[in-house]
């Protein structure tokens, strides 16, 4: 990635904000550091491990009209960040805290969720974890956090947003108060919105069951169906209205899956 | 101190407990050269230091909406752009106790002048601003729906960073 974009980037934070490289999608650049953007008393608070902090920005993309390009980062970050508020504010849902936004500069900052899994297996999204448990694939603890995802997924749509990317890169796992059970995270919102449409919410459910199937294939049948047992339990638990919800999501994610099997084999 | 990305201002805050001379106060808060903030509306520490880094943000990056920094400061704190409002929200009040009195400069050393204000300074941090802050009041101002589920005030805290970070974009 061009060295002009980590360059922009620590200018603008200074060198009193070190900052690591973390991830280059299209859309962003996600770094990490451990200082507060204005908290300066947390980093000394307790602990060993050092809080970390992300930072993602969106950097000006050269092909587009510089005035074009300014509104547009202006309109993602504020977008993304507004999402995260509200998401914040539905009862059970995890999200990533908003910290700070500078929509004129294209940055959003975030606490840092999850942690490095151990024996080498990376960083704790639901990826990652899918793998660590290669050699023992139906784990009740790989049931039930898989239950748990469902039922994020789950209040997400419940409450009419939709994902808009929801690969299990974008689902991130933080041990709890208790640091034994894990909790499942949703991540990324750039492509997230307030969304009734079955469509969008087949399209979710969708995505990540493709994300299941590619990578971890041999187990995706069960995975695939306690993700969805999960998911059905958020609206299950709100009687006849949200049983006959529940039915126009699955319907259309069956119809979602079978276009999808037309594409591939025509194409 | 100094916010990291903004290493050329400095920032003194001051908590007061048991405030006497809040009426001598009010009478010439347009010619001092401080922000004065009610503590019954302010839950964190983080609430006052996001409403300040905003402000920075605004200062360095857009426009400010009000005549100095120290007026910025409560305009940031505010759910809402108006002015008006936001004064009489976290600005001093008659019946006022307990305050904040915050300066921003351009220069390293402060020069904050402690005895402007009759109380007691006490450490600023989450334990004292908890004991002063009216959660029903905080709620209001910023619309927090009572039958939310924010059960304490790390979670109420969050509500109000996430209002000051998004107001008026
Ligand atoms: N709150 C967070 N805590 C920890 N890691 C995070 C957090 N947010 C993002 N990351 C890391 O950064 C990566 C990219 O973040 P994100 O998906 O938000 O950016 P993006 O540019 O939209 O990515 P992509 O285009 O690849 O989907 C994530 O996959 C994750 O590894």
């Amino acid at each position: 990635m061009s060295q002009e974009i980590i360059d922009t980037v620590a200018q603008y934070l200074t060198p009193s904000i070190p900052i690591k490289l973390i991830s280059q999608g299209a859309e962003a650049v996600v770094f990490s550091t451990a200082v507060h953007p204005y908290c300066p008393m947390r980093e000394t608070a307790s602990g060993n491990e050092p809080t970390q902090y992300i930072i993602k920005y969106r950097s000006p993309k050269k092909y587009r009209h510089p005035i074009i390009d300014k509104q547009l980062t202006k309109h993602r970050t504020l977008s993304e960040s507004r999402l995260l508020a509200k998401l914040f504010l539905i009862e059970h849902l995890n999200v990533p805290k908003l910290i700070a936004t500078d929509v004129y500069n294209g940055y959003i900052w975030l606490e840092f969720l999850g942690e490095d899994l151990p024996n080498n297996c990376g960083y704790s999204n639901l990826k990652n974890f899918l793998w660590m448990y290669a050699n023992d694939p139906y784990n009740e603890q790989v049931k039930n956090t898989l239950f748990e995802v469902g039922k994020q997924i789950g209040l997400l749509h419940w409450n009419d947003y939709c994902h808009g990317d929801l690969t299990t890169s974008n689902i991130v796992l933080a041990k709890d108060d208790n640091g034994i059970d894990w909790v499942p995270y949703l991540i990324d919102f750039g492509l997230g919105s307030q969304s009734n449409m079955v469509e969008d919410k087949g399209v979710d459910l969708y995505v990540l069951e493709r994300a299941i199937i590619s990578t971890h294939s041999s187990f995706s049948g069960k995975y695939n169906q306690w993700l969805i047992d999960g998911f059905s339990s958020i609206y299950k638990a709100q009687g006849k209205t949200g049983a006959k919800k529940l039915e126009e999501v699955l319907k259309r994610f069956a119809d979602v899956r079978m276009r999808g099997r037309k594409r591939t084999m025509v194409g | 101190m100094q916010l990291p990305q903004f290493p050329g201002t400095n920032i003194e805050i001051l908590l007061y407990e048991n405030v006497s001379n809040v009426d001598a106060i009010r009478s010439r808060v347009v010619e001092l050269p401080y922000a004065f903030i009610d503590a019954s509306a302010i839950c964190s520490v983080e609430q006052i230091m996001s409403a300040i880094y905003r402000v920075m943000i605004e200062a360095n990056y857009n426009r400010l909406r009000t005549k100095t920094l120290h007026s910025e400061i409560l305009l940031a704190l505010s759910p809402t752009s108006n002015i008006g409002e936001a004064f009489k929200r976290f600005g001093l009040k008659e019946n006022t106790k307990n305050l904040f009195m915050i300066q921003i400069t351009q220069d390293k050393t402060s020069n904050v002048d402690k005895t402007l204000v009759k109380g007691d300074i006490i450490e600023f941090k989450d334990e004292s601003i908890e004991r002063m802050s009216d959660i029903e009041t905080i709620k209001k101002i910023y619309k927090i729906d009572q039958s939310l589920h924010l059960k304490n005030n790390t979670q109420l805290s969050r509500a109000v960073v996430d209002a000051i970070q998004l107001r008026g974009l």
